[in-house]
């Protein structure tokens, strides 16, 4: 049976949903985030959550709507880590923005037509307002040299006979008269990377990339999450010194990250540590104390360690009948048969660690535990990999595999803490690691409250993504709300001027001018939303105060507006800074944001809009007919 | 022991065109479908109201299969369409409009039901014919010689599915990549009958549309990093390969219901295992260098292939065999009783790590000419990916038909109302002719009537078994229908028109007043026609006089710029009146409700 439910009458009920829920986003942004509560009536179980991702996690919505949002949401977050309010936020502006111009009879194809066209002007303005890594890392180094209380002088950049060299993307890192300003260019493109060492002057060229100061990127990214990038930082400053053997802060590989979350223990003993961090029930530590500061066998197995397991793909037979003369073997001796050919190849190949992705009885932790081979289950994939990769161990799926050849060496177990003290689960926290070559960092994550864990975890991989993102793009945008304050600054300009010849299609669209204003609103109210949960401001003062700088920078633009906009940019964002909105932060520190991050939350935001506006009707499958009568739906 | 149900009876339904319920739910399903219709349609949101995936489309193949009905009728219109779809793959919105408008437009005339049914087969057979006359108005030769014609009846396809959200360059670039990729099916210099090759279409997520391209060869993905880190140390000779269609998993899945006894002492698994080890070391001996699998590989058996040098892909699913097997020109192994003859065994000629977002694939290139080519399909997100998918293979299909009929019919709603005017005209005159005969009957008695045109206008009202006006009613049930599909292509309350020329389909834009409608009025919907000041317009579904479309003016100059598919919509139109015949025709609906 099917109903459907006509979703466009007058009222666009999709769009006003959408905006709806996207209201849920509005206390999570900014660097000022609050937790929610959320209760289910039914068990009375609750759950704190602090981000946009694990509110609509928990919330299990049923409309297509609200599954089409999580299913958006989540696909941002498993790949970018960040930004998912800001996607969901801009989603019910926008929405809201739509459904306003269904109320006044725009066309849908005008809509979708005229906002593509904002969204285009908008990245092309990120793209030219994207503020390079290894810039951002000069101008730090320069100004920590001058850090004498001196102001930096602010000049703006240089001549207009420095044009053509910015728009070939030139950089002249190496260029020694350059005044610290003049190094914080701006680049047109990211594209434009590729071709910097050719066209700098060899004199001052450089024969190794320099080494980016990653500490200060992270610290410029941090957004209020101070203690977390600290721990960011951390990592990288460990991976640098197992890779490079000096202490800089150049490297971050995401990938060799793990978390350990420690409950029980103050929010202040999160560290990070190098090797990786696994937590072990009292059977296993006895054997870790017998095991620890050896040079350690191990080996991986990929799948669970038990005589039942088959692997993935596997069908049992079923038609099988087994005959016997003598009395049946029991289930239990077959077990026992597996047991004992697992632990004499265990025991022939050496082994002491038993590296486990899936999950092992107690049973055989215990036997294993007997012989003094620790076998520690739920390792993550990853982790066996790094292990398999420092080690030339291989993994494999069943014991009777094993070789010499799969076994690794070199493994070193140390104690790392001892818990039976807070009568968890378990008693024994140790570190694993190759010695001092393995780019393995296990951070661990520990608070009294247990509910704030998850949160504390999100937070701190936001902000490992953050730093890797920005590793990746190697730019910046501009932070603080000064990259939507530019955004709505060109998407106001635009909505008065004619449009650019070549699109035509655009020409013909009377509604362009209406609707772009429209979609600066919805980034205005961004901005005013974040100010506005800084604590610092109303509703209304936050607005005022961005309507009054979008103001003063229309007229200090004026005539000059086409011949300076890289000037006017910086120059603005120089005071945006110093307005109150960051008040809170050192005045040194300036605020960034990962560019693909954002472009891609933005994007996202709007086709999820497009999809919504588009779409009239509800087709729902496997409905009853009373369920269809109680919510009013049209059975086919 | 069997519970006893006391059956209930059948339930019947007699004219069920008459019942409102029925009616009410073949009202539904037409205006569900109307409202999908063309490049503005608006989409729909099929779920299952238990937190199951949404599925985002307009695209008939994705919305019929979910509109399952306890209706037979909605059923079989339906299962109709649905088949039409699968067999031609484009169309499939336009045949299902036009047979449930038909079947409104038939209750309204009030005409009996067997006069409707011969009326709507006789112009059938009218649009049929005039579709394949050499000088249709509304046909366009397709060009091989060029790609334009080509690009444009590919655009006209994936511009027609909103959900696929594309800017005009997006749509463009995705078009040229479509014919780009159908060329390269067709094999260049292959003696003896020709075979078309397969284009596989690999989806990546995230990525803009104008990051899609199109390879030569396979691209496979592949899961474990062993492989690939295998493949980085390999050099490039051509390299022996091995095809398995059956499953290596160590396991005995082909069994079926049989029971097979063991002593106790038996491990069947291992024994398996060994079997299966055995041949893989006659594979390794072969000298094979590549070992696909299209089921799941036992772990035990990868490990041996790796460490005897040889790359193993498992899981390649069922629809990437048939591309491996033409590309490598090997046969698949099926079973594991006999030993894998040498000429089972295929070649590549390179292999390469391919990296497109997150996905990571190795690129298969063919040794021989071979006609097998990868679409690399890139969309913002999931939603409009699979959209974007399905629609790209829709095109390719709708190209490959062109193939057998190089031919396209006008799009934008103008052939349509171009068909609709050609009949009316043809009518008329059948009408016309035949009170020319009574007049010439009363006065002159004795005169020479042209007797083939007699006989034609005899014939058919001998044929359709009814009285003029009858006939009249039904002709002009069935040009609104044709009309009101072209109508159906608006959806933000515009008007549509249609000129007195070429009868083409024009539309007008809601808020422009008939004033100033002759400025707003450009081009008509296929682009053809351009507006010109002795054209004249008239609303559809409005009387107007009848007149003989001519054909638009075959400038080289202008292009149309919205084709269809020649074939897939003869045939849907057919489908369309046929099924419309066959619902009109239902007396009773006898449904089991046990």
């Amino acid at each position: 049976m099917l109903g459907s439910t006509i979703i466009n009458h007058q009222q666009h009920v999709g769009l006003q949903k959408l905006s709806a829920l996207a209201g849920l986003a509005h206390s999570f942004l900014g660097p000022n985030k609050k937790y929610k509560f959320i209760q289910d009536d039914t068990s009375g179980e609750s759950v704190m959550v602090c981000s946009c991702f694990r509110i609509l996690e928990n919330l299990e919505l049923t409309c297509s709507v609200g599954q089409l949002i999580y299913e958006t949401v989540r696909a941002h977050q498993k790949v970018h880590h960040t930004g998912s309010g800001c996607l969901l936020f801009l989603a019910g502006v926008w929405s809201r923005v739509a459904l306003e111009f269904l109320h006044r009879g725009i066309p849908v194809a005008s809509i979708i037509l005229a906002m593509s066209e904002g969204m285009d002007i908008c990245m092309d303005v990120c793209r030219k307002s994207s503020v390079s890594i290894d810039n951002l890392d000069m101008e730090h180094s320069q100004s920590s040299t001058a850090l004498s209380g001196l102001q930096l002088s602010k000049e703006p950049i240089k001549d207009t006979s420095q044009a053509p060299h910015q728009s070939k993307g030139t950089i002249n890192v190496g260029h020694k008269s350059l005044k610290a300003s003049a190094q914080r260019k701006i680049k047109l493109s990211r594209h434009f990377c590729e071709p910097k060492s050719e066209n700098m002057s060899t004199e001052f060229q450089n024969p190794q990339p320099k080494l980016l100061d990653i500490a200060h990127i992270a610290e410029c990214l941090s957004h209020g999450c101070v203690e977390a990038m600290n721990l960011v930082v951390e990592c990288s400053r460990i991976q640098s010194k197992s890779s490079q053997q000096d202490s800089t802060c150049s490297k971050f590989n995401v990938s060799k990250v793990m978390t350990c979350v420690l409950p029980g223990l103050p929010e202040e003993e999160a560290c990070t540590v190098q090797g990786c961090i696994l937590l072990l029930s009292a059977d296993q530590a006895s054997v870790a104390h017998h095991l620890k500061d050896q040079l350690l066998k191990v080996v991986l197995i990929d799948g669970d360690l038990s005589g039942t397991y088959r692997h993935l793909g596997f069908k049992r037979l079923s038609g099988i009948q087994f005959m016997s003369e003598d009395t049946d073997l029991s289930s239990s001796s077959k077990e026992e048969n597996w047991m004992e050919k697992v632990i004499t190849t265990l025991m022939n190949l050496e082994v002491n660690l038993i590296l486990i992705s899936g999950l092992v009885g107690e049973k055989v932790i215990q036997r294993c535990s007997s012989h003094h081979i620790l076998a520690v289950e739920k390792v993550k994939v990853s982790v066996l990999n790094a292990f398999a990769d420092s080690t030339g161990a291989v993994p494999v799926t069943y014991v009777t595999q094993l070789s010499k050849s799969c076994v690794g060496a070199g493994v070193k177990l140390v104690i790392w803490r001892d818990l039976s003290s807070y009568k968890r689960k378990s008693s024994l926290a140790v570190n694993i690691s190759t010695g001092r070559n393995i780019e393995l960092v296990t951070v661990v994550v520990t608070s009294c409250i247990e509910g704030k864990l998850q949160a504390l975890e999100d937070q701190f991989w936001t902000c490992a993504y953050r730093v890797h993102h920005a590793l990746k793009d190697r730019a910046l945008l501009p932070g603080a709300g000064v990259m939507e304050m530019l955004c709505a600054h060109h998407l106001q300009n635009q909505a008065e001027r004619d449009p650019p010849q070549q699109t035509k299609a655009a020409a013909a669209n009377p509604y362009r001018s209406v609707v772009l204003h429209h979609m600066a609103e919805g980034l205005i109210d961004y901005i005013s939303t974040v100010m506005v949960n800084t604590g610092k401001f109303s509703k209304l003062q936050a607005r005022t105060a961005v309507n009054q700088q979008l103001q003063d920078c229309n007229k200090n633009l004026g005539g000059a507006a086409f011949f300076s906009p890289l000037f006017s940019e910086a120059e603005k964002k120089d005071r945006l800074i110093s307005s109150p909105v960051r008040s809170t932060n050192p005045p040194a520190v300036k605020v960034y944001d990962n560019l693909s991050v954002k472009q891609e939350a933005w994007r996202k935001a709007l086709d999820l809009v497009f999809l919504v506006l588009q779409s009239d009707a509800e087709v729902i499958t496997g409905i009853d007919q009373t369920e269809a009568v109680q919510k009013n739906l049209m059975l086919l | 022991m069997s519970r006893l149900v006391q059956k209930s009876p059948s339930l019947c339904t007699d004219l069920p065109l008459n019942n409102s319920d029925v009616c009410n739910k073949l009202r539904l399903l037409k205006e569900l479908l109307k409202s999908c219709y063309g490049p503005t349609g608006r989409l729909k949101q099929v779920h299952n109201n238990i937190g199951g995936h949404v599925v985002t489309t307009s695209t008939s193949s994705v919305l019929l299969p979910a509109l399952s009905s306890s209706q037979p009728l909605v059923n079989l219109i339906r299962s109709c369409i649905l088949n039409h779809v699968s067999r031609f793959s484009d169309c499939g919105l336009f045949a299902a409009i036009l047979c449930l408008t038909l079947i409104e437009e038939a209750k309204l005339s009030g005409l009996r039901r067997n006069v409707s049914i011969k009326v709507n087969k006789h112009l059938l057979g009218m649009c049929s014919s005039y579709l394949q006359e050499e000088d249709c108005g509304c046909r366009v030769v397709l060009d091989f010689c060029s790609s334009m014609n080509l690009i444009t009846l590919t655009r006209s396809v994936i511009y027609s599915k909103p959900a696929c959200v594309l800017a005009e360059v997006e749509a463009l670039h995705m078009s040229k990549l479509a014919v780009q990729a159908f060329l390269l099916t067709v094999p260049c210099n292959s003696p003896g009958t020709v075979r078309l090759g397969r284009i596989v279409t690999v989806g990546v997520e995230g990525h803009p549309v104008l990051n899609s391209a199109v390879l030569t060869g396979l691209l496979v993905e592949v899961h474990d990093h062993l492989s690939l880190r295998m493949i980085k140390s390999m050099q490039t000779n051509p390299l022996r390969v091995v095809l398995f269609s059956a499953s290596l998993a160590g396991d005995l899945s082909d069994l079926g219901d049989g029971i097979i006894e063991a002593h106790t002492g038996v491990d069947t698994d291992s024994q398996i295992l060994d079997q299966l080890l055995e041949f893989c070391k006659h594979v390794v001996e072969d000298e094979v260098k590549l070992f696909v699998c299209q089921k799941v590989l036992h772990p035990v058996l990868q490990q041996y292939l790796r460490n005897h040098g040889v790359i193993v892909i498992d899981r390649v699913g069922v629809a990437l065999m048939e591309p491996l097997t033409l590309l490598t020109g090997a046969q698949p192994v099926a079973t594991l009783h006999t030993t894998i003859p040498a000429k089972a065994y295929g070649t590549v000629r390179s292999l390469s790590v391919k990296e497109f977002g997150s996905k990571t694939m190795l690129h298969l290139q063919p040794a021989a000419e071979s006609a097998v080519c990868t679409m690399v399909v890139c969309h913002r997100n999931e939603t409009m990916l699979s959209e974007l998918k399905a629609v790209c293979q829709q095109a390719e299909h709708v190209l490959r038909l062109t193939l057998k009929e190089p031919s396209a019919l006008l799009g934008g709603g103008c052939t349509e109302t171009h068909l609709a005017a050609f009949i009316r005209n043809k009518v008329r005159f059948f009408t016309s002719l035949i009170l020319l005969v009574i007049y010439l009957f009363i006065t002159v008695k004795n005169t020479v009537i042209p007797s083939q045109s007699l006989n034609e206008v005899s014939q058919t009202l001998t044929a359709v078994e009814c009285s003029q006006s009858e006939y009249l009613l039904g002709v002009e049930g069935f040009c609104r229908s044709l009309e009101s599909v072209a109508a159906a292509l608006q959806h933000d309350g515009g008007n549509s028109l249609t000129d007195l020329t070429h009868a083409h389909h024009w539309t007008l834009p809601a808020d422009v007043t008939t004033e100033n409608m002759e400025e707003s009025l450009t081009f008509c919907g296929c682009g053809l026609t351009r507006n010109s000041p002795n054209m004249k317009w008239t609303h559809l579904n409005t009387k107007y006089p009848q007149f003989s479309p001519a054909p638009a003016l075959r400038d080289s100059t202008v292009q149309p710029h919205v084709l269809d598919s020649f074939t897939a919509k003869l045939n849907a139109l057919q489908v369309a009146v046929e099924t419309a015949n066959l619902v009109l025709d239902v007396r009773y609906v006898i449904q089991d409700t046990n």
